[in-house]
């Protein structure tokens, strides 16, 4: 790696003063895995970096809305995130998913804002957000937003955050009965970058479906929505018959792309196979 | 631009003061002070080879920015109580739970981080907790023998 300045503001509004200055390379870290890799291999090399960790603690704090919500700072670690009780009773799904999503030393320091502000399409947290409806509050000199996670992504390692812009916060909304579970498939070792991703959100009415959200990642861009694979769902009556037919509606509809862990008929055929696995899964949840 | 910085922390009980670059990683602060029982194996987080323990937490070395230890505690597998074995390394060596020993730091205290949290694990909980550490001599079997082993000595 080259040398580098290392900023540490105390407060939120200090960090986005640095980052205002101008500078393209400057970036914004909060457990600074993932941009260590990135320097690491040379394929991102600042002149500054900008450390989050020394601003106020209320971003590093998971609250509970009064309305069933989760409010989680952007700086809270996958670890905190994983041990907390609101979470494991508002959004069960996050902690399955936090189980398998790379290891205890990565998970102790890496953020959930950084997991999403780097944009890999791999990561396991971001289709099962948009899953679950969740949106970002982003911070910037020139005034705060309010992103769903799903309007976040815009490509490969590719957000819709302006250069001066960070993730400040994630809001889950209240979940109100609804179902959910993450499939996550590797081909190597369980907590590997996945080959396929599915996430699956179910509104239940007895054995009916009210109300399906489906998000396949990894083999994607960005993780997407699958309306296709959502309307086969919408209105439908639980069987082994129509949960084919959703998993055909997703192969037939996600454009996936290959890489290292596997082509894009394997991963289709993944598709096709788990579709209705997970949708079992989230109604077992 | 101010690339480097004096840092102060405490290495394995004793103050430290040292003048460290922001592009550098903890594995090479450490070597540094002489210290090589953290290694840099993989590079990329994967192995658990390169495992310090800041501030009570365990962290990935390799993947850690020198400079942001300042003011912390830090603790390798050089740490010892007086030259004492503790619970851990006992039955580490008790189960042959190695070969070549190269992940053995790594391992030793990544199993004292789980018994901490979990002073008596079941099996998945060992496997999930130890997955993101490796050893390519595949001792994996005595590894976890040892965890169980460990957990037992532990409680006394």
């Amino acid at each position: 790696m080259i040398p580098f300045e290392l900023a540490e503001p105390r407060t939120l509004k200090a960090a986005m003063k640095l980052l205002d200055a101008g500078d393209e390379s400057v970036r914004v870290f909060g457990g600074g895995t993932a941009l260590m890799l990135m320097m690491k291999a040379g394929v991102f090399q600042p002149t500054r970096l900008i450390s989050l960790r020394g601003i106020e603690k209320r971003y590093a704090k998971v609250t509970s809305g009064q309305d069933g919500s989760l409010h989680i700072g952007a700086l809270v670690t996958l670890s905190a995130l994983g041990r907390t009780a609101a979470v494991k009773k508002r959004a069960p799904v996050i902690i399955d998913t936090l189980r398998t999503l790379s290891n205890v030393r990565i998970r102790n320091v890496a953020t959930l804002g950084g997991h999403l502000a780097h944009a890999d399409p791999h990561m396991d947290l971001p289709p099962v957000l948009m899953a679950l409806d969740a949106q970002v509050i982003t911070a910037a000199t020139s005034g705060a937003r309010t992103l769903a996670v799903a309007d976040l992504f815009t490509g490969y390692y590719e957000t819709a955050l302006a250069r001066n812009e960070l993730i400040s916060e994630v809001i889950v909304p209240a979940q109100s009965g609804r179902r959910s579970a993450y499939v996550k498939l590797t081909t190597r070792a369980a907590d590997d970058w996945p080959t396929l991703g599915i996430a699956v959100s179910l509104q239940m009415n007895g054995d009916t479906v009210q109300d399906a959200r489906f998000v396949v990642s990894a083999a994607t861009e960005k993780p997407l929505r699958l309306p296709g694979a959502e309307a086969v769902l919408h209105g439908a009556t639980i069987s082994d018959a129509m949960l084919a037919r959703v998993g055909e509606a997703a192969a037939v509809e996600a454009e996936l792309t290959g890489d290292a862990r596997g082509s894009a008929a394997y991963k289709t055929e993944l598709l096709r196979v788990h579709a209705g696995r997970a949708v079992r899964k989230a109604l077992a949840a | 631009m101010q690339t480097h910085r004096t840092i102060t922390f405490t290495l394995n009980g004793r103050p430290i003061t040292a003048h460290a670059g922001n592009h550098q990683n903890l594995v090479e602060l450490l070597q540094g002070q002489g210290l090589y029982g953290a290694r840099e194996s993989c590079g990329q987080g994967l192995c658990g080879c390169c495992t310090v323990v800041v501030n009570g937490t365990a962290v990935t070395g390799c993947l850690t920015m020198a400079t942001l230890v300042d003011g912390a505690d830090v603790r390798t597998i050089e740490d010892s109580d007086g030259g004492q074995l503790d619970a851990v390394q006992q039955a580490f060596i008790e189960t042959g739970a190695f070969q070549c020993g190269f992940c053995t730091p790594g391992f030793i205290l990544m199993t004292r981080q789980l018994l901490d949290a979990h002073p008596n694990p079941t099996e998945d909980e060992i496997r999930h907790y130890l997955a993101g550490n490796l050893c390519r001599c595949a001792a994996y079997t005595e590894i976890i023998k040892a965890v169980r082993l460990a957990a037992k000595k532990r409680k006394g």
